[in-house]
């Protein structure tokens, strides 16, 4: 018999009792509330199961070393003998799960000096693993221990130009790659990184997380503002620079440095988001514009386990070396249970787990009332089965995830409400949105929500609530699986859909679902399916699992054959409101028409060779026919990514025939009086022009609000404050959690999405017409309006408190006491200095204050390690 | 009763109701936010100072006018004092002498 068919038996008939009795033992220790069950489950050989481990644990397979992990967890967590314990932390050992190890020996499950009790041979085995699975850290010289994955990962991001690594979420990829990163940062004649990452919830992490690992007087700067200041100074013999920034932002940057822009290492995380619609080819154009500057530019992309990793490198310079890493392995025990209401009793739910395609009962769950409608089902069965904490619920919507954590909160027993930590965030809450922002008393009760328009220094504070477990249920959205870094014990859904309407496809739910089960602080995670034979609910089933196929948003819309050279057809002399297909092809249109203009055919363009020739050929014929409409030069086409150059040059053209005085064209400052009426034009006009960014027009006048209070640096609270006063005045009825969800919404995807992306472009094209026309001195250089948007900015002291760190939350909040506007960041910080001992009599929130010092106070306090993979 | 001529600086009307048409044209001819032109100022400053409330209007003197929102998703002249404070006026009423025409 070959190890391969020995292998195979072992799992299919060997031991496949043996390990469905284990699986049901572990999984019971695991969930809270089930009924106990009289009849005792056979004893375990354990000597059989883990002989049979070790030879698992050599496949290749991820349901082999599955398995073997289960049985090495099973053996260091539920048997009683010393022996068999240390025989489950050897082959965990094996499996180079050393986290595993060490959060064994952490809850003392493992007696001390293991390594004294094994034989020589086993210490020489150990001994060599530990080495193969050590990666040097030149910077320090320190060794740091890895798994497979995080090793191969750490040679070939060394000895390559261009990697691409994937692996499943929860495998230490972020937190070796921010290691490897700062090490690569330190040893190499590297100046300046720019790390991607596609939310700016994710980017205020990582950017968190790198001031942390980077600790206190370091000399490498992290920053995540487009800003030119700190780039110069890295190539002019200052700090070396880490850039964090989403997509549009690094454009930001590129666009103020110009041609000079030079990056010498891109990480590019969340890569498999080059796919997404609309912003996939905003990620690709920034990658390629920085090839260009850059020829030798070093590129790492990450990714969640994906299929095709090597995709990423089809761009790369011919010269290049490429490789990709690619790892399937299991760090921590998932197991994927199902709920299902036993029949004519809705208080039971029968909980079976899920292998494949075999179900095993584990056992049933008794809920204390009966949930009557579909948010109560999530509630209750969480509350029920993840009352020990560490519990995620996945809701569909913001204002379901409200409600699901209010239900919680009301189920679960009380949790210490005079906790400082969970006190001071209820503060933040009140203060930094509104006194009765229902956020504020649930987290009292250790329970939170999460959605992604929520102010980020707030998002953060509850996640890091939810790791140190003082948060115990955090209800989420879609968020979650659009790159935050958090992982739980358990995670409870029923039907997930992403966005509005669409069920989750198969690689998006396991990117969830894998979050269940944090390394090396948990044995196991849990993923509960509610209702999972609800075709309403789940459509398709449970999904099983299934790794990403990454495809370019570009690539996909060119396999449409001739519907890109169609809608290149359509769109010179139709208005855009009428073509139906916008949201497919505009952003790609605009891309292929700017690549056009640069090269002059996309024939030459590094993705045509991956294309019917004949389709190239059509769409190229297609391009040059608008071409030829087309006066302004490809650099500033290249300026707006997603934003058409057949729009700019509309604009340009508007501009040219605008009868009346120019001056009329030109935003005003947000302090003056007819700043609100210039914006409700300027609107109007890049809907008719450019894009219909800002639709339907009867909402102009509330956008253009929610802008101009965004950029007077109002905060949160005030505006809506503001927004509740304008329903009191207008006798318009209104609720208040819906209404400051829409504020929050209206912050985010208007004025710091569309409102500066679209308004950067109008400024551009309306400099170049002043140029025109001999208006020079009507242009006003200060600081770019995308810039101004992205920040919610207008002053220098507010621009110069987020340059030092602050979240804007923070800044503005500090910025009401500051009575002048022109502050550098030398004259913030001595006025916080001046004032350090007086902050706690400003009415500040706790939080805010503790960001203030962080950030603008020199204090030598050792910065927590709160980093989590 | 036949319809009074009436005189707005330098231009002349048959009857009041041509003013109006007048100006309402001249409104409509610009977006909100834009400032009116130097031209066009004259005009308004004449009218202005028939307005009823003409002197509360203009206070610390004008600087220019504009034309921006008004309530009900309408447009209206804006008068800009010297002072930096502003304020709208109805162009009707420097028309018809009331603040509203019945």
């Amino acid at each position: 018999m070959s190890l391969e068919e020995l292998t195979k038996w072992l799992v299919n008939e060997g031991i496949k009792d043996d390990v469905a009795v284990l699986t049901r033992r572990t999984v019971r220790t695991e969930l809270d509330h089930l009924e106990p069950e009289p009849a005792e489950d056979p004893d375990i050989d354990w000597h059989r199961l883990l002989f049979a481990g070790s030879i698992l644990a050599r496949s290749e397979i991820r349901q082999h070393q599955e398995i073997a992990l289960r049985i090495a967890t099973g053996a260091v967590t539920l048997a009683d003998s010393q022996p068999v314990k240390d025989a489950g932390a050897v082959l965990l050992d094996k499996l180079s799960n050393f986290r595993t190890v060490a959060l064994a020996n952490n809850r003392e499950l493992l007696e001390t000096d293991l390594e004294g009790r094994l034989g020589l041979g086993l210490r020489m085995e150990a001994q060599r693993r530990k080495l193969d699975h050590s990666v040097l850290m030149e910077s320090s010289g320190n060794w740091l221990q890895v798994n497979d994955f995080q090793q191969r990962f750490w040679d070939s991001a060394t000895k390559n130009t261009w990697l691409s690594a994937s692996a499943p979420t929860a495998s230490g990829k972020t937190f070796l790659v921010l290691q490897w990163l700062i090490n690569h940062m330190r040893s190499a004649e590297t100046r300046v990184s720019v790390y991607l990452a596609p939310t700016r919830a994710l980017v205020s992490e990582i950017e968190t997380n790198l001031t942390l690992l980077l600790g206190r007087g370091a000399e490498i700067e992290v920053s995540s503002l487009p800003l030119r200041e700190k780039y110069d100074a890295a190539y002019e013999g200052g700090n070396k620079l880490i850039l964090v920034f989403t997509q549009e932002r690094l454009h930001l940057l590129a666009n103020v440095l110009g041609d000079d822009v030079h990056v010498d290492l891109l990480v590019v995380d969340e890569a498999h988001k080059i796919g997404d619609n609309q912003r996939g080819v905003i990620l690709q154009d920034a990658i390629e514009r920085l090839e260009r500057t850059n020829p030798n530019l070093k590129a790492v992309f990450i990714s969640p386990a994906t299929q095709n990793p090597e995709e990423l490198l089809a761009d790369a310079p011919s010269a290049a070396d490429v490789d990709f890493v690619d790892s399937d392995s299991p760090t921590v025990i998932q197991n994927l249970i199902v709920a299902e209401q036993v029949p004519r009793k809705p208080k039971r739910w029968k909980l079976s787990i899920r292998q494949g395609v075999i179900s095993e009962q584990i056992g049933v769950l008794e809920l204390s009332s009966s949930p009557g409608t579909l948010s109560k089902k999530l509630a209750f069965i969480a509350a029920a089965v993840g009352e020990r904490g560490g519990t995620l619920v996945y809701a569909n919507r913001a204002g379901d995830a409200e409600d699901i954590a209010d239900l919680i909160s009301q189920l679960i027993p009380p949790v210490d409400c005079t906790d400082k930590e969970l006190v001071e965030l209820a503060d933040l809450a009140k203060k930094g949105v509104h006194p009765n922002f229902s956020l504020a008393s649930l987290v009292l009760k250790g329970v939170a929500f999460h959605y992604g328009n929520m102010p980020s220094l707030i998002r953060q504070e509850v996640e890091r609530l939810f790791r140190s477990g003082k948060i115990r249920f955090l209800v989420c959205t879609s968020t979650l699986i659009e790159g935050v870094n958090l992982s739980c014990r358990t995670i409870v859904v029923r039907g997930p859909r992403k966005g509005i309407g669409h069920p989750m496809e198969p690689h998006d739910f396991w990117n969830l679902a894998g979050r269940a089960g944090r390394w090396g602080n948990e044995f196991q995670g849990n993923i509960v399916c509610i209702d999972p034979d609800d075709t309403t609910a789940w459509p398709n089933g449970v999904p099983i699992r299934s790794r990403y196929p990454i495809k370019r948003e570009s690539d996909a819309v060119l396999e449409t054959g001739d519907g890109m050279a169609d809608y290149l057809e359509r769109r010179a002399d139709t208005p855009l409101s009428e073509l139906p297909d916008v949201g497919q092809f505009e952003q790609v249109g605009a891309y292929l028409l700017a690549t056009y203009l640069r090269l002059g055919s996309i024939e030459q363009a590094g993705f045509a060779k991956r294309h019917n020739p004949a389709t190239i050929a059509k769409i190229d014929a297609q391009l040059a026919a608008l071409a030829d409409t087309i006066e302004i030069g490809s650099n500033i086409a290249e300026r707006h990514p997603g934003v058409s150059a057949l729009g700019l040059q509309s604009l340009l053209n508007a501009f040219r025939s605008y009868q009346k005085d120019v001056e009329n064209l030109i935003p005003a400052p947000v302090e003056s009086q007819d700043s609100y009426d210039r914006f409700v034009t300027i609107m109007r006009r890049i809907n008719e022009h450019l894009y219909p960014a800002f639709m339907p027009d009867s909402l102009i006048p509330l956008y253009v609000v929610i802008v101009v209070q965004w950029l007077k640096g109002l905060s949160l609270a005030a505006m809506i404050r503001k927004n509740i006063e304008y329903h009191h005045t207008h006798g318009r009825s209104y609720v208040l959690p819906t209404l400051i969800r829409q504020t929050m919404e209206l912050v985010e995807q208007v004025a710091r999405f569309r409102a500066p992306k679209y308004l950067s472009a109008y400024m551009d094209i309306l400099h170049l017409h002043l140029r025109e026309i001999g208006r020079e001195d009507l242009i006003d250089d200060y600081l770019d309006i995308g810039t101004q948007l992205e920040f919610g900015v207008s002053t220098r002291t507010l621009l110069s408190l987020m340059e030092l760190g602050l979240s804007r939350m923070s800044a503005v909040s500090l910025y009401e006491k500051i009575a002048r506007d022109d502050l550098t960041k030398e004259g913030c910080m001595q006025w916080a200095l001046e004032r350090d001992a007086q902050f706690e009599t400003m009415d500040i929130p706790a939080i805010i204050i503790r960001e203030i010092r962080e950030k603008l106070l020199a204090d030598d306090k050792d910065s927590q390690d709160t980093l989590s993979s | 009763m036949p319809a009074k001529p009436f005189d707005l600086g330098d231009l002349h009307f048959d009857k009041k109701g041509d003013a109006v048409a007048y100006l309402n044209t001249m409104l409509h001819k610009y977006d909100v936010g834009d400032k009116v032109s130097a031209e066009d100022a004259k005009v308004l400053m004449a009218a202005l100072a028939r307005h009823p409330e003409g002197d509360e209007k203009i206070g610390s003197g004008v600087a220019g006018f504009s034309v921006r929102t008004a309530d009900f998703n309408t447009k209206c002249f804006w008068v800009n004092r010297t002072d930096g404070s502003t304020m709208k006026f109805a162009h009707r009423a420097c028309v018809y002498g009331k603040v509203r025409p019945g």
